[in-house]
């Protein structure tokens, strides 16, 4: 095994298993290290608690819910406006959370009135939502307190509510991970099935996982509109609840982030019969391939060839503009799970750069085996990565820029090492295929930055040149290019608004689509 | 005419004004050289923390966990503690002081953390780690109890129990500044430094505000050291800044050894910070320089620009930290403002004997509302569905969408302010505090009004 | 066609899986001798032009994939065109049985095998 061992682990040889450098002969039989095992204490591990995975990614972009946490405040603060999931609705989701602040006394003498009574209240603060989601902390955990009950009696002295519990207490599981685990199952098996939704179409599919990070969901559902699907619901970015309690009636799982929601749709495959389809969104390639499956499923593929043609059309030349100038980019694709395999080789093949490390924080053996796949040789892979060991592997694999969180990214930073946000994005959508160009633009600026260029030089030892008032990027990016690389007709920079998501929530799709003509339909 | 004082009426909380106490412990330890924190809990309670340090001073800060999984939460997770020290202390050969920071888990678990440091110390630490100076420090902040602002407190205090040492006397005065900025302590050292006074600061995080240099040797950390902390035992006297956040440390140096302590108020605005003068005076026997004369005179020179044509009669809201709260307000009124609502977010039984808010109710000449234990929709609420009319809110990030959704332009203030660029460079406190304050005022009305089209045209004359 | 000629075209229709699908990683054993059964047959049979069965959503859902690689594979390697029905059977079932290993008989995953999620 090409295990790699981090000088600064040497004094936790368990360590040694989380990380492989992939060699010219492996492959996953011969390459690939732990996941999902238990976190060393006091590594400084990038991982957070399952109460996060369970609430914080995933029943919060659930826009049209009261989302509250049964314990003390600091759960409920600290997972509140971290992350980018926006919604139609005026981000409610993004704009309020509750606590039910739990104290001593509680915790000594139980917490299960002041739960109901913050229950009546949440309803009563917005008398326009009656749905809502309850989550287990730490400390709710811990002192017992039965959840359940007392949602049963709010919904029975309040009709027209529903709550949905989910007990996912923040030590349960190695990370985030468990509570994704969690509320996937407390969903279906609480959940779906218990409202009929209106059927539109003879072509239904559920988005599952995917959070609608800057409008990413926004921008698939467009495309599925625009083919005469119906989308029932979308778990969970810019989700509604009652439409994620009919997921049931859909035809087809449409699956992006395995490592959050596969469990749903294996469920739902399991009890329902739907089949789960794993998709790509990121990427012209993975993006086009993957809307004519879905279309295929229901024999739309003119309506998906229509559609990528036009896209591609609009978009590539805008692609291909940064491709040239960001082939042999160096970078790390340090996010926490699913953009790990879902980038690493879109963003060689479209884009040129080159991957040389991939991590994950709460991913499993599974998502690596995914990533290490797609990624090429000499790639170092790191499972449960802690600060020294990120410090030590960008030493080593000198990247330019890292694709990693906000608090890892000021890390990088102070490296020199430029930075662009992979869990809510820079300039975001990413999903799509402006939005892919989006992505495209986000590296190019990050890479060829003249603030970056200035910042390695030492005003006190090093003979710098006083020629120039300015550079532009084109100016630092273009020197590699002859002049007919540089200009070639059609392409140029992103060309795109700043907003590209917006206008899709006025948008309007014919009706006929939603209709098949033959007697064929599923 | 009245002030009204009274705690929320619900039970809970939508959109918190604090996080819970270990926040507050962990942001005392990053003040500290040569240390690194163990937040004995859930990985969230440091994943989080970190992250909010990282999005208010776009810098990374490190502190570690013993990261509580399930079979720790039934079998108790002392040996995650034992664990975690060994780890961090192999890694990281700099480290001299682990603050061991409990939370709502693990207290509730019940680990016994002076048991566990008690074994530490005789076993690891002598065996091997032999020969190298390691201090491991409680810190009990159970999330169930206070906020965050209680949190600092506690985590100063027994970090000040800890080390203070009573030896030879220095000197010096212990400055306790209280959750503030590196800004803050700048403007504080600069103070300190006209006046001729020696001071040991508590906590030196001007270094938060660090460089990115060619030679990538930046980094964020706190600088003061275990002796200045030892030493504060030996001080003339001390000044907390804060009430609510130091004020116990300063109580139990003068408790224990005799260190007669000032216990606020926070040197925000031309009044309070004329009061904090007085005090280094009487505490150092030194007199207040011509140079700071000139100072606040450029300082009163600026307000006096804007208070009665911009300022006056508008009506405000503060929301965030206690003792930035009030002192916020009464600068306010001197600039002939209205501060119309406070809210205070969390339980503590204290603020009611406050002698700022007793003034503010025995005094104030217009209706105001300070709600203890509040949250955030207290302020949203009554704007949204009581009529609530608003100038201005002042408060931390965390309060964006009132102003937003209710159209209220708002200066950040506090902690975080991460939807706002830099602020944790700029003061609030003393002088150039107050200047920065009432000019960051104005501009935002001043933009608001021009957003607004509401007489923006008064603006070409000023 | 020979063992060795199988090995040196095996090599690039694995890679394209590796690198450009995601069906053949689900994340239990059982799962996967299915997707892989499932979606490598039908990509046999779409090769050798043979009928698919495509009636249940479930087959409807191996198709997709199947035709999607299927139509990579002719467009990406033009030595597909050249070969008879039978040297592509013997082909599929070579790379089925690479794919079953790289991804099941042989992988270091350990939560394949685990009763629960």
């Amino acid at each position: 095994m090409p295990y790699h061992e981090f000088e600064c682990s040497t004094c936790i040889p368990e360590r040694k298993s989380h990380a492989v450098l992939k060699g010219e002969e492996d492959d996953l039989t011969t390459c690939l290290p732990e996941g999902h095992l238990a976190t060393i204490p006091g590594t400084i591990s990038e991982r957070g608690c399952a109460y996060c995975g369970a609430k914080h990614v995933i029943g919060t972009p659930m826009k049209d819910a009261i989302h509250m946490s049964h314990g003390p405040v600091g759960c409920t603060y600290d997972t509140w406006q971290t992350k980018r999931y926006i919604s139609d609705n005026d981000n409610f989701q993004l704009k309020y959370t509750h606590a039910t602040d739990m104290k001593e006394t509680h915790v000594v003498f139980g917490g299960m009135d002041l739960l109901k009574k913050n229950m009546i209240e949440a309803f009563k603060a917005h008398p326009e939502i009656n749905r809502m989601t309850v989550y287990q902390t730490c400390a709710s955990a811990l002192i017992g307190d039965d959840m359940e009950a007392m949602a049963r009696e709010v919904m029975k002295e309040l009709p027209g509510t529903d709550i949905f519990v989910c007990n996912a207490p923040g030590f349960g599981g190695p990370s985030q991970s468990g509570g994704h685990h969690k509320i996937n199952i407390s969903w279906i098996n609480e959940k779906v099935g218990t409202v009929e939704p209106k059927i539109t179409s003879d072509y239904v599919i559920n988005y599952v996982g995917d959070y609608n990070i800057q409008g990413d969901c926004e921008v698939m559902c467009d495309f599925f509109k625009r083919m005469g699907i119906q989308v029932l619901s979308t778990f969970t970015g810019n989700g509604s609840y009652d439409e994620l309690r009919g997921m049931h009636r859909a035809h087809l799982n449409v699956l992006e982030c395995a490592r959050s929601a596969e469990y749903i749709c294996n469920e739902l495959r399991v009890k329902y019969g739907i089949p789960r389809l794993d998709i790509d969104g990121f990427g012209f390639g993975p993006l086009s391939e993957s809307l004519m499956k879905v279309a295929r499923f229901f024999g739309l593929e003119d309506r998906a060839q229509a559609i990528i043609d036009e896209e591609v059309a609009r978009w590539k030349p805008e692609l291909d503009w940064y491709k040239k100038r960001l082939t042999g980019v160096k970078v790390c694709l340090w996010p926490g799970g699913s953009k790990l395999w879902h980038w690493a080789n879109a963003i060689h093949e479209e884009m040129g750069v080159e991957v040389v490390s991939l991590y994950t924080k709460f991913g499993h053996q599974g998502d690596m085996e995914k990533g290490i796949a797609r990624a090429e040789v000499g790639t170092l892979a790191i499972d449960d990565p802690n600060e020294l060991e990120g410090l030590e592997a960008m030493r080593m694999m000198k990247p330019d820029v890292i694709f990693t969180g906000v608090r890892p990214g000021e890390v990088a930073k102070k490296q020199r090492i430029q930075y662009l946000n992979a869990h809510a994005y820079h300039n975001g959508p990413y999903k799509g295929f402006e939005g892919w160009v989006r992505f495209a633009r986000d590296i190019y600026n990050a890479h060829y930055s003249p603030i970056h260029q200035l910042s390695g030089i030492d005003i006190s030892k090093d003979d710098f040149n006083i020629d120039k008032g300015f550079m532009t990027r084109q100016m630092i990016s273009d020197v590699k290019l002859t002049p007919e690389e540089a200009h070639v007709e059609g392409e140029t920079p992103y060309t795109g608004e700043f907003d590209c998501v917006t206008p899709l929530r006025t948008k309007t799709y014919p009706s006929e689509l939603t209709r098949s003509t033959t007697a064929q339909a599923v | 005419m009245s002030c009204d004082l009274r705690a929320k009426e619900r039970s809970g909380i939508i959109n918190p004004i604090f996080t819970c106490q270990p926040c507050g412990a962990q942001y005392v330890s990053i003040g500290i050289k040569d240390c690194i924190a163990i937040v004995h809990g859930g990985q969230g309670c440091v994943m989080f923390v970190r992250m909010l340090f990282a999005q208010h001073f776009k810098d990374n800060f490190d502190i570690a966990s013993s990261s509580l999984h399930e079979d720790s939460a039934v079998f108790g997770a002392t040996g995650r503690v034992e664990t975690a020290v060994d780890v961090l202390l192999a890694r990281y050969p700099h480290v001299r002081v682990i603050p061991i920071i409990t939370t709502c888990s693990t207290e509730i678990i019940g680990d016994d953390i002076e048991g566990v440091i008690n074994k530490l110390n005789n076993g690891l630490l002598k065996e091997k780690y032999a020969g190298r100076e390691v201090h491991l420090v409680p810190v009990h902040t159970p999330s169930f109890k206070g906020s965050m602002i209680s949190g600092y407190d506690v985590a100063v205090e027994s970090l000040v129990k800890a080390f203070a040492e009573q030896t030879t006397p220095n000197g010096k005065i212990n400055l306790i500044t209280g959750w503030v900025n590196p800004g803050d302590v700048t403007a504080l050292k600069h103070l300190l430094a006209m006046m001729q006074i020696d001071a040991t600061v508590l906590f030196e995080i001007e270094s938060f505000d660090s460089p990115l240099m060619p030679d990538k040797s930046g980094v964020s950390h706190g600088e003061t050291t275990v002796e200045d902390l030892k030493d504060t035992a030996n001080a003339v006297g001390t000044i907390a800044l804060n009430r609510y956040e130091g004020g116990k440390a300063a109580k139990y140096l003068e408790k224990k050894f005799k260190v007669p302590s000032v216990i606020g108020p926070s040197p925000i605005g031309i009044r309070n910070t004329d009061t904090f003068l007085k005090q280094l005076q009487t505490m150092s026997g030194k007199p207040i320089p011509e140079a700071l004369v000139k100072e606040r005179g450029i300082a009163i020179d600026a307000i006096t620009d804007l208070a009665h044509m911009f300022f006056a009669d508008k009506r405000v809201a503060i929301f965030g930290a206690p003792d930035l709260v009030i002192s916020l307000a009464e600068f306010c009124i001197d600039m002939e403002m209205k501060p119309v609502l406070l809210l205070l977010g969390d339980d503590n039984s204290g603020y009611k004997k406050d002698d700022r808010i007793k003034a503010l109710q025995a005094n104030v000449d217009w209706d105001m509302e300070i709600i203890m234990n509040a949250d955030l929709w207290e302020l949203d609420d009554r704007i949204k569905n009581k009529g609530l009319k608003l100038d201005l809110i002042m408060g931390h990030s965390k309060g964006r969408w009132a102003a937003i959704d209710n159209h209220i332009p708002m200066v950040r203030v506090g902690f975080p302010t991460y939807d706002r660029a830099g602020l944790y460079r700029h003061p609030v406190v003393g002088y150039a505090g107050a200047i920065w304050l009432a000019e960051e005022i104005a501009n935002t009305l001043f933009t608001d009004m021009e957003y607004k089209r509401n007489k923006e045209w008064l603006l070409n004359v000023w | 066609m020979n063992e060795e000629t199988i090995r040196a075209r095996i090599a690039p229709l694995e890679d394209y899986i590796m690198k450009h699908c995601l069906w053949q990683f689900h994340s239990r054993e059982w799962d996967r001798v299915r997707q892989n059964e499932g979606i490598l047959s039908k990509a046999k049979q779409l090769l050798c032009e043979e009928p698919v069965a495509k009636d249940t959503p479930e087959d409807r859902c191996y198709w997709v994939d199947a035709l999607a690689l299927t139509e990579a594979f002719q467009k990406r390697f033009a030595w597909l065109k050249e070969m008879d029905k039978e040297s592509i059977e013997v082909l599929m079932h070579a790379l089925k049985e690479r794919i079953d290993f790289v991804t099941i008989t042989g992988s270091l995953n350990k939560e394949l095998t685990s009763p629960r999620y």
